[in-house]
Formats: structure tokens, C-alpha cells, sequence
């Protein structure tokens, strides 16, 4: 108990920017050793190898080690450069990237300008490919030489560049994509440029990679000789493994045990601060949440901070808004939404409702969700408001939310680097967007987010994000709760991993003690 | 013995309001996963609450589910049983090839399918038990009306012009009875432990409220950290269920008693 | 008697009819959709409706059951939605480790079951028979998803004798296949065992009250003789019932152990498939999870006619 108490005070004082380390790894540095397997616990098997058709975050644990994408992401969400060396944009509508030469798929065919013209084509056109929204406002791809290759704006689209961080810039070897076609899903061999090159994929027992000679960065790694995931459901029994010394990494600890896996030697414990927000959207469709006194009422029912220190034991920060820490637009100007039971009471009374009113929560059926579930609902109680917990599970809950079939529904977004990702397809109108769940349709919130598209500097749309995130406290098409951490855990042996904020586990750079 | 646990757990559920020492529901997140103490003398759980008293208020819900789900089993099974051992042909073909149906799809996944299908909740957890412990009493009833309606003095009632619903009720209803109740003793442990599985699964009790099953599944992760509260509703569950058995097998050896 | 399994065999056509309707009824009445639930986070209309008419998702109810049909007569269990893979193999690759573990699992329980069993039949009414009694009833009783996560404790975290999760197959190197199987099998072995203790124990206790038992023992011949001749074999016919319509249950049913585990066999298959609505995945391995329920009821009363050849079939 003890412990964990001093975890909170710790991580409290540690602040939402810190990337903490644990002592006994910041110490100097020994030289790199080549040469092990690396094996690393997920909860889930990964579900495809085509980056192009994948919609699962486990996938994208993979494939930041086999493929690469056009631009990279830094510790601190800056985009630096990957497979393009460099990148200019002479106006708003033209993006030219510069690539990287002598660059080789694993299966020997180079990477050039034609390769990332047919990449993009891919997105854009093979019917089952669900890059489409993210590679939308890309309207034609000009190969200008070996090496240059021009995108094509349809509309500026200032989120474009952090978006191809991921996924959507990731490049596949077309010959592979040629050959093999749907194979591709099962078996990525030859098919990226990473570090680590695709070996075999045992469903339900390993996916194995192993190091890429050829790797055109000569600074660093790749060290390790393999790399071997297996998926362990069980989330104790995943930690289990890991302090018996059966698998050296894993994806995520569960804030409950964050406390004590942090106290255990044989567990180096990182805290990775995410790009996540975790919310509750509220469904203005149909009643009881049409009213916007109402929504403010529970908002204002609603204590963050003591979920986010009860529930999330400290292993995250209240949220503002959707944009998170971590973000360059984050505005530490603008406070969480403050429990005020009073103000509560008089939303109430405004909405013609001054005795409460019942209304149903849906939220997914695993534990912590219950959890946080069942203490909004003492909250809300507070103020005279119930609650009805619907547990569901997650396929339920999206069709749900899809369908507007809810009151308020939980609603936890994995996060995109460009602040973009975690606003524009939430609230903008257009029904053709599935993500707005709440069903915001809102003139002046429209034109800031088509603004905060085109506006062309940084700081500028840091400010656009900030009048945004104003306004949704205000039309609470959402309630935010929190910013979570997402802490890393491994075996002593593991050096050198580098906590980037989307969460990836990238091994070029790991070793082996 | 058996009687006694039973009579116990029934009392507890009953008398949840006056047993239990704290309300069920009250959070107190300053004071969560607090070891027993004098004033939680089985701890407290992830949000607080007094997990004695949440074990309390537990039996009812577990026991309703034991007790209602076979209850809806017997009377369905035990009427598409009597209709098919009566009616013998093609109905009785029908209805045994139905429960044959149900019996051979994995009860787990039978429960799964059907708790999704009627939505979470302890409504859904007890019709999807009902159907899966219901072509068990089928079965068995089927076979009881076989074996009476065989015995001289049915022979002897039809033979004297007693109409067929009125030879049930006097004679095979009556003498189905005791292997029915001591499958059914039985049946309410394994639903018991059935509906534990459930909530594992993630289907099952809404919160807040919570049966046994739940509690152990909110708390599996905190075995490291705090065993206590696994282990107050896990206790309660063995104890209970183990009561039920006694009671079973001493319901059959009384009306058996060659066993 | 090859007629006789024709004839059964021939029954279990509407069953299979009726479970594989009531698998898609059910699995369509469901809420959830399995485009959805694969694509959680990349909500693409239109790539969504490319991916439903690519698979069929699009047509009526009963057109999409009529058309799986027609593919199963001919043999083809289709693709899993999620992974594109077809269902035949993966549910053959699921099947080894849950064969390994159900026969793994019945040893055990019969290495338990016997001793104790006799024992308590022979001892009947004494502490030891109560002993042995309340041990099988722990066994019953025991949620098996607490026994596991207690042996887990035990023997992985703190004594690390044994490996905590995953799977190897025992037939590829057998020491660490073994060992990867052992904890999931006491699970199951040790809650089967003990419903194998008590079935052994109330028949032996049945079979010893036979008159020809008496004969026996008046006439003098061994008691370790009359075991073997007369009370165990005459015994034994519930205990194969028993276990031949548990082993249906293992193979399909050891979801909660294969979960903990982390062991890849065919109970997690189907939880997942459901989780994930990849309706052709539930709807093939329910079938074949029914055909195997159906196959080893029959050679359960094959047995029996083994065993017992005073009962024969009409």
C-alpha cells in the first residue's frame, strides 16, 4: 500500500511531460551488443501484415520494425525524416518529398520515386484499403525523378505530413504487393525496409523477424538477431511471464500494477506519456443529451482528477480537451473541467430537470472501464443524476456508437501525432464521417477545424486547437477524462529502447546485456 | 452439514439489508484494496467498497442465478420431456433432436452467443443458462415417462379409460420427481459456477451491483496486490456450492438407497 | 454394427441442421458486426462497404445461410473474416493443442480418480472415504479459472518450476511440450478427475453390493481377484460414459483454461470469433465442435458394447 502511495506522489510530481526512466537505466551506456532474440508479450495477435488493409493497433507494434514510413516521429512529436530525406512544401497544395537512395525492400528491389507513387495509388484505390480517409486530400502523385516524387493537394491539409508518420506512409515493395497479392496479409516476407525483416507468422503461438543485414542506416542498430512476438491474453499472466523471465518486453502494464512491477528488480518499468484521450461521448441526437444543460450538468458532476488519481492510480493526466500533453499544441492555459456540484445542480434546474434524470452509460466490459464506469456513477448520484451502466463488448460498443444507439458511451482513442487526428473527424459535420458518434453538427466549431487545416504555421493552429477545445467544454459533444500513460515493462537485459509518445516499440536500437 | 451451508447462504441473501456491515455500493477511493481490517474484516476492493458487505449482498445475486436458471430448465425441459415421452413419434423426434442440438453445441459458447444476443445483465445470464441446462432435464424426464408409463399400473389406469394428461399427473409427474429435484440440487452448483464463468468472459452482472462471479472476475487482476478480494467471494462461492453438492447427494442417497 | 453407425450417423443430420441454423440465427441477431469490430478504428464508409460486399455481409439472412450451406456440402468451411485465413485450417491447427491438453488432462484425472476411488469405495462410510469424498467435491466446486490463476501462483511465479503461458507442441520437443501443457492439464485434469472419482466410487460401491460379488467372496476366491474379474470391469462402464462426454466439453469447452494459459486451442477460437463476429469462423468450428460432440457420443456406445456385451443395440 505503501508503495503505491508513494508511486502516486511520485508520478504526480513527475509532471505530464516527463519521460521517466528508471534509475538504474540512466546510468552510462555500455557498448551495444550484437546478437539474441528479443521476445516480446502483446495481448492480442496481430491481425494482418498489410499495412495498407490494417485497422488494429497491435499491427502497427509490427510493422514499425519491418516497415518504415515516409517521415518519423521524435520523442517530442517533431516529424523527422525516414524513407524521404528531406521534404519541402512551396505552397499549401504541393508537398515534395526528397528520398533517401540505395534504400532496398528485403526483397531486393529498390525503393524509389515509382514505388511510393504505387504506394499511394494502393491506398487510394485498392477497394478494401482503409487509408483511404487518411490519404484523402492527396488528389495526384508525380514521380519528378528516381528520387522525387510530388503529392498533389486537393485542399491544404497542415496534418498531412505527422499522418504519413504512420501507417498511411509506410511503403510496401510493389513487386511483393504484385506477386503475391492477398497473400500479403498472412506473410510479409521481402515486403518493408525496416530494420527487421518478416521470418514466419505461427498464428496463435509467434510472429518471428529477424535483423536486416542490408539496413541501409549503418549508424546503430539493428541489433538484435530476432525479434519473436507472442500474444499473451491474459494481462497478469502476460506480467507473470515477464518477472519469470519468459519474455523480455511487453506492450502495456495495467496502472494496477504499475505500483508493484516498478518495486520488482526484475522489471525496468517505462513510462510512455501516449498520444490517447479517453472520453465519454455524449449522444445529442435524442434525449436526454439534446440538452445541453443537461450534458454540462453531468460534465460538471463528473470529478476528473479523482478518477484520474482512484481509477487510472495516477498513470495519466486529467484531460482538457483532446489534444494531449505530449502534443505541441497543448494549452496548459486551459484547466480540466472542475467538479462543481452546485453549478451541476443549477444545469439541472435550467434544463427543467431540477430533481436528476436517468440515463444509460455504455462502456466496454473490461475491468477498468467497469471500474471507471461505476465511479462516475457515484458521482454523478451526487447531483441527484443516475447513471445505468451498459457493459457491452467492443464490437457491440462500436456498432452502438456507429448507430447512435446510446446515451453516453465510453469512448478511448488511441491518439494520432498531428492534434488533428484526435478533433477534425470527431466533430466536424458530415455524415459520411462515422467517428462523430455524438452527432455535433456545430457552424462555428465547422469553419475553426477547416481553418485549423489550412492555417499555415504552427503556432497558429496551436491557437485555433486551443479556441476548439474552448468550445467543446462548452458543447461537451464529449467529456474527457483522461491522458493516459502507457508504461512499457522489460527485462533487465533490455537496453536501449526510446520512448516515442504513439506508443511503438521500435528495436532498431535495442540490445541485449 | 450440506443443509446447514445452504440454509446459511439462503439466510444471508435473504437478510442482506441487516447482515451486511457497510452499504454495498459505497466508494470510498481514498481507502481502496485496504488489507481486512476490524472495519472491513474482508478489505475493501479497487473503488473502496467494503467487499463483506459486496459479498453479502452477493448471494443474492448468485444465488439467483443458480436457483432461477435451473428453475426455468426444469419446467422448460421437464415439459418438452414429458410431451416427448408421451406423445412418442415424430414429436418426441423432434424435440429430442432439438435438445440433442443444444447439448452438442459448447455450452460456454451457447451461453456466450445467447447473453449477447439478449443484451448483458442478469435477465440474459439466466435465460442463457436456462437454455443450457435444459436438454439435460429433458432428457431425463423423457426417460422417466418412459420407464413408468411401461410399469403395470399405468398399464392398469389406461386400461380402466383414465385420460392421458390425467395418468401424468398422477403418476409419472409424481414419480419423476425425485431424480429430477436431485439433478436439479446439482445443476444449481454447476450454474452457480456457470455464471462465475460468464462474468470471467466479461458477460454477465451490471454494475454496481455484483454476483460472486463478477467480484472475482474484477479482482483477478489484484491477486498479487490484494488477494483478500478474491478471496471473500471466492470462499463464499466454494463453501456455497460445496453445500449445494452435500445437499444433492444426500437427496439422492435418501431416495436411493442402494447408492 | 456398420449399420447401426450409418443409422446414427444418418440422425445426426437434422441435429447438425438445427445447431448450424441456431449458430447463424443467433449470430446475426447479435449486435455488433464484424466489418466494425475489424476495422475499430479506421471508420472508412466506403471501404467498409467494399470489404461487406466482398463477403457476402450485404445479402439477406437467409440467402447468406443457404449460401454457406451449399460451400459446406461441397466441403468448404470458407475464410475467417478477420484474418482471411480458411476455417479448416485453423481450426486443424487449434486441434493439437486441445486434443494434447484433453488427453493430457483425462491421465490425470484418472491417475487421481482411481486410487482414490477405490479407496473410498472399498472404505466406505470411514474418514477415508469422507477424505476422498470432499476432495472430489473441491474439485467439482473449484472455478476453474481461480484453480489456474492459484497454480500459476504457485509453480510459476513462486516456485518457477514450470513455464506460466504459451504453448509447445509436445510432439515436436517433448520435455518443454510437456511441461508448456502441464499446469492447464491439472486444471482440467483435476476438476475432471474429480467427477471421475465420484462416478467411480458409486458404481464400485453398486458393483460390490452384486450378489456375484457375495458368490465370490463365500467361495473364497482373492479379493484382489474379484476386483479385477468382477467389480472393476462391470465399474468401468460410467466412468468411459463419463469421460467420453467430457471430452467433447475439453476440446471445446476449455476456453477459460486455454484463455489464462495463453495456449492456442479451439475453445479460445470460437470466444474470439464470437468477440470478433467473424460469423464464418463461429459457424464452422461450432459445426465440427457438434460433429466431434455427435462422433464421441457413438463411440461411447461402442464401447459399451465392448464392455458389456450383454447390452446390444435394437
Amino acid at each position: 500500500m505503501l508503495s503505491r502511495r508513494r508511486f502516486l506522489a511520485a508520478s504526480a510530481a513527475a509532471g505530464a511531460h516527463a519521460i521517466t526512466l528508471t534509475p538504474r537505466r540512466a546510468g552510462a551506456q555500455p557498448t551495444p551488443r550484437r546478437g539474441g532474440t528479443l521476445r516480446v508479450g502483446f495481448y492480442i495477435e496481430a491481425a494482418t501484415m498489410d499495412p495498407h488493409l490494417s485497422g488494429s493497433k497491435i499491427d502497427r507494434q509490427v510493422y514499425h520494425n519491418i516497415y518504415e514510413p515516409l517521415v518519423t516521429l521524435d520523442a517530442k512529436l517533431g516529424v523527422r525524416p525516414g524513407l524521404a530525406e528531406s521534404w519541402q512544401q512551396p505552397d499549401l497544395r504541393t508537398l515534395v518529398f526528397k528520398l533517401r537512395r540505395g534504400v532496398k525492400f528485403h526483397d531486393g528491389t529498390e525503393f524509389n520515386a515509382e514505388a511510393v507513387k504505387f504506394n499511394f495509388l494502393r491506398m487510394k484505390n485498392e477497394p478494401k484499403s482503409v487509408r483511404k480517409g487518411e490519404v484523402a486530400s492527396i488528389d495526384t502523385v508525380d514521380v519528378v525523378d528516381a528520387s522525387t516524387v510530388r503529392l498533389n493537394l486537393k485542399r491544404p491539409d497542415a496534418a498531412l505530413l505527422a499522418t504519413l508518420t504512420d501507417r498511411a506512409g509506410m511503403m510496401v515493395s510493389p513487386k511483393v504487393v504484385q506477386e503475391r497479392g492477398s497473400e500479403l496479409e498472412r506473410n510479409a516476407k521481402g515486403a518493408g525496409t525496416g530494420p527487421f525483416e518478416f521470418v514466419e507468422w505461427v498464428k496463435d503461438a509467434q510472429l518471428v523477424l529477424k535483423r536486416n543485414e542490408a539496413y541501409w542506416d549503418k549508424r546503430g542498430g539493428p541489433y538484435l538477431d530476432r525479434v519473436r512476438y507472442r500474444p499473451i491474453p491474459d494481462d497478469t499472466v502476460k506480467l507473470q511471464s515477464l518477472q519469470s523471465g519468459e519474455i523480455d518486453a511487453m506492450d502495456y502494464v495495467q496502472p494496477r500494477d504499475v505500483a508493484a512491477v516498478k518495486a520488482d528488480r526484475n522489471v525496468v518499468v517505462v513510462d510512455v506519456p501516449s498520444l490517447a484521450a479517453f472520453s465519454y461521448q455524449l449522444n445529442q441526437t435524442r434525449a436526454p443529451f439534446s440538452s445541453k444543460p443537461l450534458r454540462q450538468a453531468v460534465a460538471a458532476a463528473i470529478d476528473v482528477e479523482q478518477i484520474v488519481k482512484g481509477v487510472w492510480l495516477g498513470v495519466g493526466v486529467p484531460a482538457n480537451g483532446p489534444v494531449p500533453p505530449t502534443s505541441w499544441a497543448y494549452d496548459k492555459s486551459i484547466a480540466p473541467i472542475r467538479r462543481d456540484l452546485a453549478r451541476a445542480r443549477a444545469k439541472l434546474a435550467e434544463a427543467g430537470q431540477p430533481g436528476g434524470f436517468t440515463f444509460t452509460l455504455t462502456t466496454n466490459n473490461i475491468p477498468i472501464n467497469i471500474q471507471e464506469a461505476e465511479v462516475i456513477q457515484a458521482q454523478l448520484a451526487e447531483a441527484g443524476i443516475t447513471a445505468k451502466i451498459k457493459l457491452v463488448d467492443s464490437a457491440t460498443l462500436i456498432s452502438d456508437g456507429n448507430n447512435k444507439n446510446f446515451d453516453m458511451i465510453s469512448y478511448q482513442w488511441s491518439g494520432r501525432p498531428d492534434p488533428d487526428g484526435n478533433i477534425y473527424q470527431f466533430f466536424k459535420t458530415s455524415p459520411g464521417t462515422s467517428l462523430n458518434w455524438s452527432g455535433i453538427s456545430n457552424a462555428q466549431l465547422d469553419a475553426l477545424l477547416d481553418k485549423s487545416r489550412e492555417a499555415p504555421s504552427q503556432a497558429e493552429r496551436k491557437r485555433l486547437f486551443s479556441e476548439i477545445t474552448k468550445i467543446l467544454q462548452e458543447e461537451l459533444p464529449m467529456i474527457y477524462i483522461v491522458h493516459p500513460i502507457e508504461p512499457k515493462a522489460f527485462s533487465p537485459r533490455v537496453v536501449g529502447y526510446e520512448p516515442i509518445p504513439d506508443g511503438m516499440m521500435r528495436f532498431k536500437d535495442v540490445w541485449l546485456r | 452439514m450440506g443443509v446447514l451451508v445452504l440454509l446459511l447462504a439462503l439466510l444471508v441473501a435473504v437478510a442482506a439489508p441487516a447482515v451486511a456491515p457497510h452499504d454495498p455500493l459505497k466508494q470510498d477511493l481514498a481507502h481502496t484494496l485496504a488489507r481486512p481490517s476490524r472495519a472491513h474484516p474482508l478489505g475493501t476492493d479497487n473503488v473502496g467498497r467494503d467487499v463483506l458487505s459486496r459479498v453479502v449482498w452477493g448471494a443474492r445475486v448468485s444465488l439467483i442465478a443458480g436457483f432461477v436458471s435451473v428453475a426455468i430448465a426444469l419446467v422448460t425441459g421437464g415439459v418438452l420431456g414429458l410431451v416427448a415421452g408421451y406423445a412418442r413419434g415424430r414429436v418426441d423426434g423432434v424435440v429430442m433432436r432439438l435438445m440433442d442440438a443444444v447439448l452438442s453445441f459448447p455450452p460456454l459458447v451457447l451461453a456466450l452467443a445467447l447473453g449477447a444476443v439478449l443484451g448483458a445483465g442478469l435477465g440474459g445470464v439466466l435465460i442463457a443458462l436456462g437454455v443450457v441446462y435444459t436438454p439435460t432435464f429433458a432428457r431425463l424426464m423423457r426417460a422417466q415417462v418412459l420407464s413408468i408409463t411401461a410399469r403395470d399400473y399405468v398399464d392398469a389406469a389406461r386400461a380402466l379409460g383414465a385420460p392421458g394428461w390425467r395418468i401424468a399427473a398422477r403418476h409419472v409427474v409424481p414419480n419423476a420427481t425425485a431424480p429430477m429435484v436431485v439433478q436439479a440440487s446439482l445443476s444449481v452448483a454447476f450454474a452457480i459456477l456457470a455464471e462465475a464463468s460468464l462474468s470471467f468472459l466479461g458477460l454477465g452482472i451490471q454494475p454496481p451491483a455484483a454476483s460472486w462471479g463478477s467480484m472475482i472476475n474484477a479482482g483477478r487482476g489484484y491477486l498479487q496486490q490484494a488477494p483478500w478480494i478474491v478471496f471473500g467471494p471466492g470462499a463464499a462461492l466454494l463453501v456455497t456450492v460445496l453445500g449445494l453438492n452435500f445437499v444433492g447427494d444426500a437427496v439422492r442417497d435418501a431416495l436411493d438407497p442402494r447408492a | 454394427m456398420g449399420g447401426l453407425i450409418l443409422r446414427r450417423l444418418g440422425a445426426t443430420v437434422p441435429v447438425l441442421l438445427l445447431v448450424t441454423a441456431g449458430v447463424f440465427a443467433l449470430l446475426h441477431l447479435t449486435p455488433g458486426d464484424p466489418i466494425d469490430a475489424m476495422l475499430a478504428e479506421s471508420q472508412d464508409p466506403v471501404a467498409k462497404a467494399a470489404l461487406r460486399a466482398e463477403l457476402g455481409l450485404d445479402r439477406a439472412i437467409p440467402v447468406q445461410y443457404a449460401a454457406w450451406m451449399a460451400r459446406v456440402l461441397r466441403g468448404d468451411l470458407g475464410r475467417s473474416i478477420r484474418n482471411g485465413e480458411p476455417v479448416v485450417e485453423n481450426v486443424g491447427r487449434r486441434l493439437r493443442p486441445s486434443l494434447q491438453l484433453a488427453v493430457l488432462a483425462m491421465a490425470i484425472s484418472l491417475l487421481v480418480a482411481f486410487p482414490v476411488g477405490l479407496v473410498s469405495a472399498y472404505r466406505r462410510n470411514t474418514a477415508v472415504d469422507r477424505a476422498g469424498t470432499t476432495f472430489a467435491l473441491f474439485g467439482i466446486c473449484m472455478p476453474n479459472f481461480l484453480l489456474a490463476l492459484l497454480l500459476i501462483f504457485l509453480f510459476g511465479v513462486i516456485l518457477r518450476w514450470l513455464p506460466i503461458s504459451g504453448y509447445v507442441d509436445p510432439l515436436e520437443e517433448p520435455w518443454d511440450g510437456f511441461r508448456s501443457l502441464l499446469l492447464p492439464g491439472v486444471t482440467l485434469g483435476l476438476a475432471l478427475g474429480a467427477v471421475v472419482t465420484r462416478t467411480l466410487r458409486s458404481s464400485l460401491v453398486d458393483a460390490l453390493g452384486e450378489d456375484y460379488v457375495r458368490t465370490a467372496r463365500a467361495k473364497g476366491v482373492a479379493e484382489w481377484r474379484i476386483m479385477r474379474r468382477h467389480v472393476l470391469k462391470n465399474a468401468l462402464l460410467p466412468v468411459v460414459t463419463v469421460l467420453g462426454l467430457q471430452l467433447g466439453t475439453l476440446i471445446g469447452g476449455a476456453v477459460i483454461t486455454e484463455y489464462v494459459f495463453a495456449l492456442p486451442g479451439v475453445g479460445r477460437l470460437v470466444v474470439d470469433a464470437v468477440f470478433a463476429r467473424d460469423y464464418p469462423l463461429v459457424q464452422g468450428v461450432v459445426l465440427l465442435i457438434a460433429l466431434g460432440f455427435i462422433v464421441c457420443n457413438l463411440l461411447v456406445d461402442m464401447l459399451y458394447g465392448w464392455i458389456d456385451p450383454r447390452i446390444r443395440y435394437r
